[in-house]
């Protein structure tokens, strides 16, 4: 269920959504540190103490220790409210405009150990007496996971290209939920013109690895913000998509394209948008302060038993952003409410 | 049909001998007053003409019935005694004078089954002109004698040949070839004469004996096709061994310390302790074996490297010639101040797959004096990977100075007496390409080093055993 914070409820929930060790959690970490370079207004509050203690630890974590943060093990639940500036009412007959209700967007996140939202083997960390069904549908886990995607009309799905490439199972773990998802909206009537009701952001991760540029370089999808001071290649949400088909082409299993297919089937066109991100970015060198195209890999392997680490600076990519467009388009569906 | 005049005979001959191919034969029939004589002449693999012959009387084909009896019976044994085979032979047919009736009729049964025979008039045996002529036939393939170089830089050895005489030669030639003798084994040096067709030699005749070792001008002459005589030397005796085992006993390098040598030791002080003193370790023994072998004096370099660094904060560990062409003790004691100071951890997060190999391979084409002519021998004791010198998919970062790996290795790979060698703590099948470049010369992992073996492909310590099989050539001419 989505809690309610002390003085304000949003209005719209976005909920997580990938394979274990996509890096939700390195996004949502990252989105505090990408939040706190923006000059707006935005910023990302934890709605209960232990989502903002996983906050602040995560965020330290990557920004500070320069390690990624650790997989889950455990089942966690965590919610935050990313609160905007208040949309401005226009005053009558000149008359000097009210500052509105700040905009208020809901973001759940339920960090699941590998396996919950994969195919019917038995979830880590599960008792080995409870067996699971092909999908899992039995498992009371599961059924909180789908209880927030129920609940929420933004989902917020990553794609980790090298995983896939890897071990290319992101539809295992994308197609059980969404199944069972449109069971349970077709049974609410929320179903009725053959779709999901929700907007969905597709995340491409990992966009600063290596091989994941070089596909967009080749494809010639790359683009930079001559706002950009850092001169950062990026690649825009409209050539995202052919980036991520791009990247099916080379999923371990084959099966990457299906991701795609079931997208279309599931989901409204318009209500789909495709980002390419990065959580840590690319390096950048203090002294030049500029991308450079013969150094540009922000993560540094760790020895045999440590984790990867973080070369520089973060400089996340495209991961503010499918917040914003999916709180964008859910305040135009139904204004947030604001709780005094 | 030609006079009987003994010139024109022996050109007829010669001619058709010098137009007789690899494959074919030459018959020659000889009718005289007592019989029928057949010689057949082929070449053999060295192209040296080589011949049979067979005689029949003409009361041996007759028979006791005697030459009236059966006519066509003893034609058949004419043409049998012939033996004209196979058919396309070239025929040439002999009259010796005085001939008599039977080897006038036999003759014309020859003439009949062979029409395109040359026919000669012989007032003579043709036998002894036969033999002048396969004995004066000129070389249809150049004569090599069998000789080793040595490379002037690294006194690697290898096989080669010196031209004695070339196509066309004819016996009486002559030339001369100065060449070096080291002791040879229990057959002495062998002085072996090849032909080629096509990328084999062919091996023509092996003649050896004990030769002192030293400098010696040596005379071949071409005796006859298939046989040369070496003087200016010992007398040499027929040597049995054959092609295979004369090229077995073939050592890699000139046996014996060469002369002076500059070992360049470079070795990875990053990663756990016990790697980097096992490192050390055999880099103090290799040091020891050449010291104590080699002929001339020894320089060594001790160049350690380590990790780079990719925290701005923290100062990483510089490639650093600990010595440079010094004495072998003085890099001993260097090697000592590496061991006590134990694997390099300076620099954290440093990369923990690479390691400063490019770093290294820059700063030793810098500090080489490349006019200087003594062989130097890198060996790198190490594992890990270079940088490469700009992203790439490898996922090892770049290294912070750019250096490509590549451009200073490939300088030393050209550099005229220089020799690569390696020893890798990673398997052969998991080790970066660049370590198999480095130990192009020999390349020996961490846990199963032979020294003496490493040190002696190295060129640092002789090889054993210490013979080479064929004089060396003398190029100080």
């Amino acid at each position: 269920m989505q809690p309610e914070p002390a003085r304000g409820r949003p209005g719209h929930n976005i909920s997580m959504w990938g394979a274990p060790g996509s890096g939700k959690t390195t996004l949502l970490a990252a989105l505090f540190i990408a939040l706190a370079r923006r000059n707006d207004d935005w910023k990302i509050i934890g709605s209960d103490p232990a989502s903002s203690d996983y906050l602040i630890e995560k965020t330290n974590a990557l920004s500070r220790g320069k390690v990624f943060p650790e997989a889950s093990m455990t089942l966690e639940r965590y919610h935050w409210t990313l609160i905007g500036p208040a949309p401005r009412r226009s005053g009558f007959w000149g008359r000097k405009a009210k500052p509105g209700p700040p905009t208020r967007i809901g973001i759940s996140m339920i960090d699941a150990p590998g396996g919950l939202f994969g195919t019917g083997r038995r979830p880590a960390g599960a008792p080995s007496g409870v067996a699971a069904a092909a999908d899992g549908a039995g498992d009371p886990r599961r059924q909180e996971l789908l209880d927030n995607l129920e609940q929420s009309r933004g989902i917020v799905f990553l794609f980790d290209p090298i995983r896939e490439f890897t071990l290319g199972d992101a539809f295992d773990h994308m197609h059980a939920p969404l199944t069972r998802l449109a069971e349970r909206m077709l049974a609410a009537g929320e179903f009725l013109d053959g779709k999901l009701p929700h907007h969905i952001a597709v995340c491409v991760t990992k966009f600063d690895d290596p091989r994941v540029l070089e596909t967009a370089e080749k494809r010639r999808l790359l683009t930079t913000d001559i706002d950009d001071p850092h001169g950062v290649p990026r690649v825009t949400s409209e050539d995202a998509k052919e980036l991520f088909r791009e990247l099916c082409q080379v999923s371990a299993s084959g099966n990457a394209d299906m991701v795609l297919n079931a997208l279309d089937q599931f989901f409204h066109a318009d209500r789909i948008r495709f980002f390419a991100t990065s959580s840590i970015g690319f390096y950048i060198d203090r002294r030049t302060k500029m991308f450079d195209w013969d150094d540009f890999q922000n993560m540094l392997p760790g020895e045999a038993d440590e984790d990867s680490r973080i070369r520089g600076q973060l400089h996340p990519i495209n991961v503010v952003e499918p917040m914003l467009w999916l709180g964008q388009r859910l305040a135009a569906i139904r204004p947030a409410t604001e709780v005094s | 049909m030609p006079e009987p005049d003994g010139d024109l005979n022996r050109k007829a001959v010669a001619q058709a001998l010098a137009s007789l191919g690899d494959t074919g034969h030459l018959s020659l029939v000889e009718v005289a007053a007592d019989g029928v004589t057949a010689f057949r002449i082929h070449r053999d693999a060295n192209g040296c003409p080589r011949g049979r012959s067979w005689s029949a009387t003409w009361t041996d084909l007759a028979g006791e019935r005697g030459w009236d009896a059966d006519p066509d019976g003893i034609r058949e044994a004419v043409l049998r005694a012939a033996r004209v085979s196979p058919p396309t032979a070239e025929v040439i047919l002999a009259a010796a004078s005085p001939g008599g009736p039977r080897a006038e009729q036999a003759l014309d049964w020859l003439r009949a089954a062979h029409p395109g025979a040359q026919v000669l008039r012989a007032g003579a045996p043709i036998a002894a002109l036969v033999r002048e002529v396969m004995v004066d036939d000129p070389l249809t393939r150049s004569y090599e004698l069998v000789v080793m170089l040595a490379d002037p830089g690294t006194d690697r050895l290898r096989l080669t040949s010196r031209r004695l005489f070339p196509i066309g030669a004819r016996p009486g030639a002559r030339t001369r070839v100065a060449v070096r003798c080291e002791p040879g084994g229990a057959y002495g040096t062998a002085f072996a004469v090849v032909t080629w067709q096509g990328p084999e030699p062919r091996l023509l005749s092996v003649q050896s004996a004990p030769i002192p070792p030293g400098r010696y001008e040596v005379t071949a002459e071409l005796v006859r096709p298939g046989r040369v005589r070496f003087t200016g030397l010992p007398e040499l005796s027929p040597d049995p061994r054959d092609w295979d085992r004369l090229v077995a006993a073939l050592p890699d390098r000139l046996p014996g310390g060469t002369g002076p040598a500059h070992l360049v030791c470079a070795v990875e002080v990053c990663g756990t302790d016990d790697l980097v003193a096992e490192r050390l370790s055999r880099a103090r023994q290799v040091i020891n074996r050449s010291a104590g072998e080699l002929g001339g004096p020894l320089r060594v370099s001790l160049v350690a490297y380590a990790a780079h660094s990719y925290d701005g904060s923290a100062r990483e560990f510089p490639v650093r010639a600990m010595t440079w062409q010094a004495d072998a003790g003085e890099a001993l004691d260097a090697l000592g101040e590496l061991e006590e100071q134990g694997a390099i951890a300076r620099g954290y997060p440093y990369h923990p797959h690479a390691a400063q190999l490019e770093d290294m391979l820059a700063l030793v084409v810098r500090r080489l004096d490349w006019d200087d002519p003594t062989p130097v021998v890198l060996l790198t004791v190490g594992g890990r990977s270079p940088h490469p010198p700009r992203t790439d998919l490898s996922g090892v970062l770049p290294c912070p100075h750019r250096h490509d790996w590549r451009r200073p290795l490939a300088a030393l790979e050209q550099r005229p007496g220089t020799v690569l060698g390696a020893i890798c703590d990673q398997a052969g099948d998991r080790a970066h390409p660049a370590w198999h470049r480095l130990g192009a010369a020999a390349l020996a992992h961490l846990e199963a080093v032979d020294v003496h073996g490493l040190a002696a492909d190295l060129g640092l310590v002789a090889p054993s055993p210490g013979h080479l099989p064929f004089p060396l050539l003398d190029e100080t001419e």
